[in-house]
């Protein structure tokens, strides 16, 4: 395994349960966080989020201050989202917002429904066993019922508060009439296996030092180690060694700058979508020729619309990512100007720093005016748009090699015109809903820069290797004991936050692999 | 450089208000002295002393620039930001970090001064299930 974040950790946990003979090893460039220090105890907390703990590894790298993130530098230059992740044990549950929606069971047929991107090799029902699976070993809050979802059979902790502002929003909602519901989220709301409830800190995207928020480290590395699982830190894996058409070995660099190969019957990477590819790319997995591998990179673009409400709301109390959300135009209608759908969430607010980091103008008397009306009295209803696959959406070698030793990679990226026109139509019902809730004033940003967390479709599932990278179990077209357990390898990604269909999806791979090995 | 310089290009920057509660200058809440610090300390130094030297030549001089009126000050620094933004914005960010973590700006924009760990925040109300209600009346919406 190259990669201990949620899909490497999801993998390693499942096979080592189902396959316990296996030997299993896992190479991770970085290291385990240091909860200790993390910035939620210090009074500087703010401008660690824009420093070593920011979300990007282009921002961190450039930071004062060494972050605990071991990242790679990504040319991100032809791209209008950047990519954002956390490399180290854990991946980028470190810093994610664990709302965890699942996605749709139409989201793995748009082909067939809705003639646009392509069906995934199997269906939401197929996979809902292993979404149950890591609801149960992460612990999800939520309520049961949403009607836009099938019934799910995990059972939940409590929702977590609504706070003024989801409670603002479900009225807007409710007054137009359209679907709302409390956010599901990887956060405990009552004690749970060893790690407590959450207690409203908010910035869940410097890492979550109590632990109230599920990631990879405290969910699945635990289960993984006490199975036999070896996890080597600080190993920046190289290479896919193959001979004669088969992966044999990785080499990896240690941290002492030494080259070692670890042999291997099957090699499984989950480095995510740009990592992944990478290192694929860089083992020449393909044997050079012109396929999918790299192609078809899927954010989730997303928009912010925000209102200006004159009573007091809550600011950036609560789990950031978290409150309400609405998938009134989530699944395909026609009569839109746009194919496939949108999800509005309604997340708590920025840090007082982080509101003012983003006005225009950003200093001098206007700045503090505005900001006095803001602060504490906006609402915030991010818009994340399904992302259809495109060829020309990539991830690429820059020729250059890199401090790390791997060549350097950069990302290569246009915003569809369904993409715009699907953002231009979400951000009217944004502010149709914040009108009704009675904000005075609302504020757009047609397209936010650094939310490119979600890094899908570089090693896309499917039938034709032209098309595709892997097969329905993940495995390489090129080299079959090469295998991949990220989001990388989804033929499509829905409108939703990725988080749970990965570890999904790395589990489901896990219990194909381990079938094969037993029989 | 002059020491009220670095103050002048402070409070232009962050020139506070007198609405209650009073939100202080940027000299005032401490930020022209870690500024004096960051010119010393920091990585990026060169970046910043770059950008005061731009503000001094577009200014004639930092003593122009220190006597200049508030109006003439802030022409000054938009056009450095129009010549040179990235710096600028640098500069910037710098200053706005030193400034809404300060205890009395905080205060005045009716926030805590402590992190948000250990104590975290209250958080109310809970879901009211009754909201939820019409939702759950529109039944099956998935396809």
């Amino acid at each position: 395994m190259v990669g201990a974040g949620l899909g490497g950790s999801a993998f390693c946990a499942r096979l080592s349960e189902r396959a316990p003979h296996l030997r299993i090893v896992c190479l991770e460039r970085g290291d385990w966080v240091d909860r200790a220090a993390m910035p939620a105890y210090r009074r500087d907390w703010q401008r660690a989020a824009l420093g070593a703990w920011a979300t990007s590894p282009n921002v961190r790298l450039a930071a004062e201050e060494a972050s605990q993130s071991s990242d790679y530098p990504i040319d991100d230059s032809a791209s209008p989202i950047k990519p954002l992740m956390w490399n180290g044990v854990g991946g980028s549950t470190i810093n994610w917002a664990a709302h965890v929606p699942r996605l749709h069971p139409s989201d793995f047929k748009t082909r067939t429904l809705d003639g646009v991107g392509d069906d995934w090799p199997f269906s939401y029902f197929d996979l809902e066993p292993y979404y149950d699976l890591n609801d149960t070993a992460m612990g999800v809050a939520g309520l049961a019922g949403d009607p836009a979802y099938p019934p799910k059979r995990s059972p939940r902790m409590p929702p977590l508060p609504l706070g003024r502002m989801g409670q603002t929003a479900a009225r807007g909602f409710n007054e137009l009439g359209w679907h709302w519901w409390p956010s599901e989220a990887a956060i405990n709301t009552v004690d749970r296996d060893g790690r407590r409830a959450c207690n409203n800190g908010g910035p869940c995207l410097i890492g979550c030092p109590i632990s109230a928020k599920a990631s990879a480290d405290v969910v699945y590395w635990p289960a993984a180690l006490k199975s036999g699982v070896t996890l080597r830190t600080r190993c920046v894996a190289q290479q896919v060694i193959t001979r004669g058409g088969r992966a044999v070995a990785v080499a990896y660099r240690d941290q002492s700058g030494v080259t070692h190969e670890q042999p291997a019957s099957f090699v499984v990477l989950a480095c995510n979508g740009i990592g992944t590819a990478r290192l694929l790319l860089a083992s020449n997995v393909g044997d050079g020729r012109e396929g999918a591998l790299g192609r078809y990179l899927m954010f989730h673009p997303v928009a912010y619309a925000r209102g200006m409400f004159r009573e007091e709301l809550d600011g950036p109390r609560g789990p950031v990512g978290t409150s309400i959300y609405s998938h009134e135009f989530y699944e395909q209608r026609a009569g839109r100007p746009f194919t496939r759908g949108f999800q509005l969430q309604i997340t708590r607010e920025n840090a007082l720093l982080l509101q003012a980091m983003r006005l225009e103008p950003a200093w001098g008397a206007a700045a503090h005016h505005q900001l006095r009306e803001e602060f504490r009295h906006s609402l915030p209803v991010l818009v994340m748009a399904e992302d259809l696959p495109d060829a020309r959406n990539r991830v690429v070698l820059t020729g250059a090699i890199a401090d790390d030793g791997m060549p350097g990679v950069r990302v290569e990226y246009t915003l569809s015109e369904n993409s715009r026109a699907l953002l231009d139509f979400a951000l009217d019902r944004a502010e149709e809903m914040l009108r009704a809730a009675g904000a005075h004033r609302v504020t757009r940003v047609p397209l936010a820069p650094m939310t490119g967390w979600h890094l899908l479709g570089t090693a896309r599932m499917g039938d034709d290797p032209t098309t595709s990278v892997t097969d329905s179990r993940g495995r390489c077209h090129a080299v079959p004991n090469v295998l991949v357990a990220d989001g990388s390898v989804f033929p499509t990604g829905g409108a939703v936050n990725p988080g749970i269909t990965i570890a999904a999806v790395a589990m489901k791979i896990a219990d194909d692999l381990a079938r094969e090995v037993i029989e | 450089m002059i020491p009220d310089f670095l103050s002048a290009i402070v409070d232009t920057l962050l020139p506070g208000d007198d609405d209650p509660p009073q939100l202080p200058t940027g000299t005032a809440a401490g930020v022209a002295a870690r500024l004096a610090a960051h010119l010393v300390a920091r990585r990026d130094s060169a970046r910043l002393e770059a950008v005061l030297a731009a503000i001094a030549s577009a200014a004639r001089g930092e003593d122009a620039f220190v006597w200049a009126g508030a109006a003439e000050r802030v022409a000054t620094l938009r056009g450095v930001e129009a010549e040179m933004r990235g710096p600028f914005r640098a500069l910037v960010a710098l200053v706005l970090e030193d400034y809404y973590e300060a205890e009395t700006v905080l205060l005045a924009m009716g926030w805590r001064t402590e992190p948000p760990q250990p104590q975290g925040y209250a958080l109310s109300p809970p879901v009211d299930e009754a909201l939820l209600e019409p939702v759950r009346r529109r039944g099956r919406m998935w396809r």
